[in-house]
């Protein structure tokens, strides 16, 4: 019983992970960028949620598209500010450039909102749950996985039914070849820019709902995207969804399983540390991760 | 005696750079007899103690072109070797730092067999990856003081066995020592077989496989001398501070900034780190001391480093170093 009920407290989370993982695996997908800032994208979606909420009065669920918003102009001004003359160097001075925007927005939030740990405390869902029988969930963790889910169907489905995702999955595969039929993959990046930092806006918006938003936040984030983004294969939106799914349940199950059987040191400390480990034998392993379809 | 030469043999740099080094040399012979403040001193200490983490990390970071984001554990191992021997059992510093280069070269060829079979991207987040691992088993382990960390006895007298003194002057010529160590032995590192091969492999990896280079050997082979450097300066890091807890010693933001200030200066050449270090620490400490104090202001100093950070990656990747020679190159 009690590990049916981290299972699916896992997968709950896990789809959150995923949609975090999103942003990511389609950014790198189209350009073969790694976004160290992403985890901080993560951040100002969560304080965009949270300001609009508290200072509107407005229910944190209905101020999601200014997280998203927000998100999304965050996503286009990194692109045509930085990354574009980041495209041109080499790869280490890409990982620094978006390293640097990642110190620049966590210490902009230091200094405009302080060090103090913030959390919604007032809303439609805060706090309620749901009981199924014995299982009981929360309802804005609920609420996040089902959003999660829209958003994966929706990006699934621009990438994959409309022309528009056709012009970016020919941009990701071929940038010259796509710009010979008339493809302005400049835009195409852009546009890349702008729904990654948008699904993670929603991410963010969804999250500080649970969890506690501080300037150092996105760390955490993203280094458990990258874990899921290598997992699935760097690109692929697939890979993504069910690596983040995975990570959550191993988070939530990890310390389950060292408490079953009488570890108690392996205990919840290290319920991360298992990620960044899981990361590592699967890209020497299996480098092309479970969905690979580029590299 | 051939090796003997190479070390000491600066004669293929210019006139304008061998006149600099000397210059450079007694400046910091006669530093701390200048008057300087205890700030200015640290300041001087931490600026050759990053040069050095930064000469390491060019071996593999520069020279072979790998982007190496994980230094920050060797450190940690360097530190914690000195610090945890002479806590258990007294072992004078002289002792537990080389054991302490011992382990990290044991550990960076145990990590790098594996590491090494990566490329790219997948490599520079394995290195970080592998990096938080073994600063998360720091943090839990109760056994080496946990999160909480260990202090060091403190001995009320100078100490030359233990390196232990009360005035920053002798741990600023200790670590100059250290420092002109290191640039000899990079000085022969480039001449030497495995630089030539480390820039082959940087420039195009399956032409010198074909030549028969052994590519992943040479760049484990550098990445374990790269992890000795930063051990070093890691032994350094505990004596000097008495104090050493996961969060200072093994964080991935001294990671970055090792291989940062490398690339700001100009990775893979010789004296990039050092204009790196040179250039950011004092930018650092300086923005630090006057803008942290400030009420308000606080990250404000961290802003404009990661401004500064976002400017050179994006428009000089190859760093001061780079327009310096770009500048030469146009007046000749």
């Amino acid at each position: 019983m009690i590990i049916l009920d981290a299972l699916l407290q896992g997968i709950l989370m896990g789809l959150l992970f995923a949609l975090v993982a999103l942003g990511l695996t389609i950014i790198f997908g189209m350009m073969d960028i790694v976004n160290f800032a992403h985890g901080e994208f993560l951040m100002i979606g969560m304080y965009t949620t949270y300001w609009t909420s508290l200072l509107l009065h407005i229910d944190p669920l209905i101020t999601l598209p200014a997280s998203a918003i927000v998100g999304m102009l965050l996503g286009l001004a990194s692109y045509y500010c930085l990354v574009k003359y980041l495209l041109r160097g080499p790869m280490i001075a890409q990982l620094f450039g978006t390293f640097g925007l990642m110190l620049f927005l966590r210490y902009l939030a230091q200094f405009l909102f302080g060090t103090d740990y913030r959390i919604i405390k007032k809303g439609l869902l805060v706090g309620k749950s749901l009981s199924l029988g014995s299982f009981i969930l929360d309802w804005t963790k609920l609420s996040a996985a089902i959003l999660s889910l829209l958003a994966f169907v929706l990006v699934y489905y621009l990438l994959h039914r409309t022309k528009l995702g056709k012009a970016l999955r020919a941009t990701a595969l071929n940038k010259e070849a796509a710009s010979y039929m008339g493809i302005r993959t400049d835009r195409m990046n852009a546009l890349a820019w702008m729904i990654g930092g948008g699904t993670v806006g929603i991410a963010g918006g969804l999250m500080v709902n649970f969890w506690y938003v501080y300037p150092t936040v996105g760390l955490l984030f993203v280094m458990i995207a990258f874990a899921s983004v290598a997992m699935g294969g760097f690109g692929s939106i697939k890979g993504a969804f069910f690596a983040g799914v995975i990570i959550g349940m191993i988070e939530m199950l990890f310390p389950v399983f060292g408490h079953l059987i009488g570890w108690d040191f392996l205990g919840p400390h290290f319920k991360f540390t298992l990620v960044y480990f899981a990361y590592f034998i699967i890209v020497v392993f299996r480098p092309q991760g479970l969905f690979g379809w580029k590299h | 005696m051939e090796t003997l030469r190479d070390t000491f043999d600066f004669s293929d740099f210019s006139r304008a750079e061998r006149i600099g080094l000397l210059l450079f040399t007694i400046f910091l012979l006669i530093f701390p007899w200048l008057g300087t403040g205890s700030f200015v001193k640290s300041v001087a200490i931490q600026f050759l103690l990053f040069s050095l983490f930064g000469m390491g990390w060019n071996t593999i970071g520069g020279y072979g072109g790998q982007v190496e984001l994980g230094k920050a554990q060797y450190v940690g191992i360097g530190a914690y070797t000195v610090a945890l021997m002479m806590v258990w059992w007294k072992i004078p510093f002289w002792v537990s730092m080389p054991i302490g280069i011992l382990i990290a070269l044991g550990y960076s060829f145990i990590i790098g067999y594996p590491l090494f079979r990566l490329k790219g991207h997948y490599f520079a987040i394995a290195t970080i990856c592998t990096s938080l691992v073994l600063q998360d088993i720091f943090i839990n382990w109760k056994l080496v003081g946990a999160a909480k960390g260990i202090e060091l006895p403190i001995h009320g007298h100078p100490d030359f066995l233990y390196m232990q003194f009360k005035s920053d002057t002798y741990y600023f010529y200790f670590i100059m020592v250290l420092f002109y160590v290191a640039v000899f032995y990079m000085n022969w590192f480039r001449k030497s077989k495995l630089g030539y091969q480390l820039r082959m492999i940087k420039e195009d990896e399956e032409a010198a496989e074909s030549l028969g280079i052994d590519a992943r050997w040479c760049k484990i082979k550098a990445y374990s001398i790269a992890s000795a450097f930063v051990a070093v300066g890691g032994g350094f890091l505990a004596v000097y501070n008495l104090y050493i807890d996961p969060y200072s010693v093994m964080d991935l933001d001294l990671s970055i900034k090792i291989a940062l200030m490398s690339m700001l200066g100009g990775a893979g050449s010789m004296w990039g780190p050092i204009i790196g270090a040179g250039f950011l620490v004092p930018l650092d400490r300086f923005l630090g001391s006057w803008l942290g104090g400030q009420r308000g202001l606080i990250g404000v100093d961290f802003m404009i480093y990661a401004a500064l950070i976002m400017v050179v990656s994006a428009y000089q990747p190859r760093g001061i170093w780079g327009i310096i020679e770009q500048f030469r190159r146009k007046g000749t």
